[in-house]
């Protein structure tokens, strides 16, 4: 393939392009999931194929196909160039691209235990086990269980001489109990909702989730949750576990924070950012114990690799730095309009997609305290645990996110449970309201397989370093 | 485009070399352009050419399910065995009666020339045309148009033979000022019946008309809700709703409810495949022919939409909504209608003394309560206030929280013309609208634009 791939960068340098890559992906996919006792769908599937990019007449073109036969290879990179003249027709200004070493190197997924080697049928034996023992509680009505395992092999060749091999191997899974009753549905999963976690690693990250040792607590909290009372509504402190507080990173920091949405290319669809270019280095965006970074070099984060698919070699910046907004996720392309270099941010979701500014792991560092006794500290208020539901604005400030549960707390210590929690706030007054996070202890790297964006969809695997914080007068409950 | 006549006997010669009991082959084809454009330039330009074909293999009442995206015979026969493979694993289940029979399908043109032809240059003439009209208004544009060709195929080991070749034209709108924003969109499987020059005339107009907004504090209002704000609620509804999937979890608004009031006389809400004044295509995933199917229908809950699977633990036949193999979310509605009513849009927000028009919603999510449809999101791209029966002026974004089914019992009239909107995520589904005036509907907060 790399020849082939060789030839495609010969015909545009032969074409004359400003500039050109081709990226090979191919990517085995296998996903299982059961509801109860039965198998609710397992499918695997292989994709593979070529895209190319261009730059001609100072535009892009991208064009890719799945039949890999040298003549239609070239009759792609024909097609990228074609488009990207035909991009001229409305040009404002020329693409200008950060430099970036022309790295020819390799990268692989650390793992211990190939997940597709695992029989299927070992596989399908945890998922059954999980979901009797949550159907076990008879409050249960509805288990559901799930595994997903991606292997990605990418070959990325520029016309500036790049040559990059990557192997990537993500793992993941969780479940759900849902109590049905009283003319609602209440749902708790483990270990987080929508999926599960998910990290960059073999099967030996499925092993150590503890899904069966949590399964019957699981179980049990959903069955409380049916009868419990209604989150109560007013202005309270609240403690947010650790993934949901990767869901308001992911939604109130790491997209604002992408400079393509700052200048404007994505506000059709997803919108665009509160962030903007005359904010940085000036906005407030929280209190002084709010440091956020984004650094693809963590190992075993879902967002970690060794280059991303511009060829940019993955690294560690700061984007919240002692609560001051100071830096972005950026490409090639936007990179120079903040005067910096590309801090590797380019991802596509395949072969057929073109690269966009997407997040990595964007991590929120741990704080000083210990969870026991950030609850001992707090006179009166609520833990939120575990996301439901998320919406937020097109600029990314006024937010409203549910989650599956909520505990009072009440003079220092855990009490009732409730159902429906909601909170809403707007981004920067929220995290200026941010006075605990919690330590390395409860630190964990979050793993979300479905962060949408672009058009047409592409979806990205990201993630999020997180531990519970903190955050003083917050409005609960407003779904009433 | 490959053919129907080479499609086909590739899936057919195939699944002759099968050793499962009973095999399926999906096939989806499909060359995809798509020009996105920003800050008044094209930023964004794409081709993608791929085919998928899926296998589905069932042995004693076990399935599995395999795909490659290589139509060589080596990937083709591996990925059939791999399904196999998969299948064998399992515990069998109840409620697969195996794949569907051969069944004869409505002939409906789908597929245009002109749309499937047309090039990266021509999409790039249209969004000229776009930004030259809107440096004459002194806005920015953004937005995507993209055009596509697609065939679909099912083949099946019982004899059934399906083959369909489509072709869609979308087009999305953002007309922008520093303090202001409008939105319009188009779809058609003819590009040609694209309207190009009154979406941007509606968006530019918009965009200039809700200049300099107001803050308006939340509560309740009476709302006129526009085609694409109805359609974003309708994609949410499609699924925790009315798929079989919700309704026999009983997470469905619908769970036994069938026939019992849910909305107001006014509001009927189907699904319709053969319909082509939305994206018609006449099969499902499986190759069942697709039926018309009354989700909701003159305020009563009528049923979901099943697939084959669903349908045998719902005591029922498949509607023709099934997805394509391997999908966990069951089937689902994709050609949605709400019948359009009597009144125009005019007199629609004649009949509001104090509300708010509504052009669209952003980012909805309806996972807040399933069963009461209790859904929360944004208002974007238009906003205004309307006081006795005339539109006054813009007012920033407003967050609902409200229960959709509540909301639409209180229907105070329904427009007589509607609007295509495609999903928001894909080309593949849209929802045909008109415009709804709805009472007291609930703003539970606001934001700073």
């Amino acid at each position: 393939m790399q020849e082939k791939l060789k030839n495609i960068i010969y015909h545009l340098k032969a074409k004359k392009v400003a500039y050109g890559d081709a990226r090979y992906v191919c990517t085995t996919r296998q996903s299982i999931g059961v509801k109860d006792q039965i198998v609710e769908a397992i499918s695997q599937n292989d994709d593979m194929g070529v895209g190319i990019r261009v730059v001609v007449d100072g535009c892009w073109g991208f064009a890719s196909t799945s039949i890999l036969a040298e003549d239609e290879l070239i009759k792609a990179a024909n097609l990228a160039i074609k488009i990207a003249k035909a991009s001229a027709l409305t040009k404002r200004e020329e693409v200008n691209l950060a430099g970036v070493e022309p790295y020819v190197d390799k990268y692989a997924t650390g793992y211990r235990e190939d997940p597709f080697s695992v029989p299927i049928d070992e596989k399908l034996k945890l998922l059954f086990e999980i979901t009797k023992i949550l159907r076990a509680n008879k409050a249960v009505q509805l288990a559901h269980a799930n595994l997903d395992f991606f292997r990605t092999k990418k070959i990325f060749v520029s016309t500036e001489g790049a040559l990059i091999e990557q192997d990537i191997m993500e793992s993941g899974g969780g479940y759900e109990a849902t109590a049905v009753g009283g003319g609602e549905a209440q749902k708790r999963s483990y270990p987080a909702s929508h999926r599960g976690d998910y990290a960059c690693a073999g099967y030996e990250f499925v092993r150590q989730m503890g899904l069966i040792e949590n399964a019957e607590r699981v179980a049990e909290e959903a069955s409380i949750l049916i009868k419990a009372k209604d989150c109560p509504v007013g202005e309270t402190t609240v403690i947010i576990t650790g993934s949901q507080m990767a869901l308001q990173v992911h939604e109130s920091c790491g997209h604002p924070a992408e400079l393509d949405r700052v200048l404007g290319t994505e506000i059709s669809l997803a919108g665009g950012s509160f962030m903007t270019l005359d904010q940085l280095g000036k906005l407030k965006y929280g209190s002084e114990i709010v440091n956020i970074v984004a650094d693809s070099t963590i190992p075993g984060g879902l967002g970690t690799f060794g280059y991303d698919d511009e060829g940019v070699k993955a690294c560690r910046s700061d984007i919240i730095c002692d609560g001051q907004h100071v830096g972005y996720l950026s490409s090639r392309e936007t990179a120079p309009v903040i005067k910096t270099p590309s801090n590797g941010c380019m991802r596509a979701d395949g072969w057929n997609s073109i690269p966009l500014i997407r997040m990595t792991n964007i991590n929120l560092e741990p704080g000083q305290w210990d969870f026991n006794e950030l609850i001992a500290d707090t006179k009166k208020g609520l833990l939120l645990d575990m996301n439901k539901t998320w919406s937020i604005d097109d600029k990314r400030l006024n937010f409203q996110f549910g989650t599956e549960a909520a505990w009072a707390i009440k003079d220092g210590k855990l009490g009732e449970m409730y159902k429906n929690p909601v909170y809403t706030g707007m981004t920067p007054k929220f995290w200026n309201s941010c006075n605990a996070i919690c330590d390395r202890k409860l630190w964990h790297i979050w793993g979300i397989p479905s962060c949408g964006k672009g058009e047409p969809m592409q979806t990205a695997h990201v993630a999020h370093g997180t531990s519970p914080a903190r955050f003083n007068n917050i409005n609960v409950g407003v779904s009433k | 485009m490959i053919g129907e006549s080479k499609v086909l006997t590739i899936l057919r010669e195939i699944i002759q070399k099968s050793a499962a009991e009973q095999t399926e082959a999906v096939f989806i084809g499909k060359d995809f352009g798509l020009t996105r454009y920003a800050n008044s330039f094209i930023h964004q330009n794409v081709a993608v050419h791929n085919t998928t074909v899926f296998f589905r293999s069932a042995v004693d009442g076990k399935t599995g399910v395999s795909s490659t995206n290589s139509l060589n015979r080596e990937s083709l026969l591996k990925a059939m065995k791999n399904s196999l493979e998969i299948a064998k694993f399992q515990p069998s289940n109840p409620d697969f009666k195996g794949f569907p029979q051969p069944a004869k399908y409505k002939k409906i043109d789908t597929y245009f020339e002109p749309t499937a032809r047309y090039t990266p240059v021509q999409r790039a003439e249209v969004i000229k045309k776009i930004c030259k009209e809107a440096d004459k208004a002194k806005v920015t544009v953004a937005g995507a148009f993209s055009t596509s060709s697609s065939e679909v195929a099912v083949v099946n080991s019982n004899g059934l033979a399906a083959y369909q070749p489509v072709t869609a034209a979308s087009i999305n709108l953002i007309a922008m000022t520093d303090t202001s924003s409008g939105f319009a969109s188009g779809l058609s499987r003819h590009v040609v019946k694209l309207p190009f020059g009154s979406i941007t005339e509606t968006a530019i107009r918009k965009c200039l008309e809700s200049q300099n907004p107001v803050e308006l504090e939340p509560g309740k209002y009476d709302v006129i809700l526009e085609p694409a704000a109805i359609a974003e609620v309708m994609n949410w509804m499609t699924y925790i709703g009315f798929s079989a999937k919700a309704y026999l979890e009983n997470t469905s608004f619908m769970s036994k409810k069938i026939g019992k009031k849910a909305m107001a006389p006014d509001i009927t809400i189907y699904d319709d495949g053969s319909d082509q004044a939305g994206l018609a295509v006449p099969f499902d995933f499986e190759g069942v022919p697709k039926r018309k199917v009354f989700l909701v229908k003159k305020g009563l809950v009528g049923g979901p939409v099943y697939d084959s699977l669903y349908a045998v633990s719902g005591k029922t036949k498949s509607t023709g909504h099934a997805l394509v193999p391997g999908s966990s979310e069951g089937p689902m509605a994709g050609n949605l209608f709400i019948a359009a009513g009597k009144k125009s849009r005019e007199s629609l927000i004649a009949g509001v003394k104090d509300g708010v028009l509504v052009t669209r919603f952003h980012y909805i999510n309806g996972l807040l309560n399933t069963t009461k449809t209790l859904m929360t999101g944004m208002t974007r791209d238009g906003t205004f206030r309307i006081k006795n029966g005339k539109v006054v002026g813009p007012v920033k974004n407003l967050r609902f929280t409200e229960s959709i089914a509540k909301a639409f019992s209180r229907v105070g009239g329904v427009s007589r013309e509607t609007n295509l909107v495609p999903n928001w995520w894909d080309d593949l589904g849209c929802c045909s609208s008109p415009t709804i005036h709805i009472k007291k509907f609930n703003f539970s907060g606001k934001t700073d634009f």
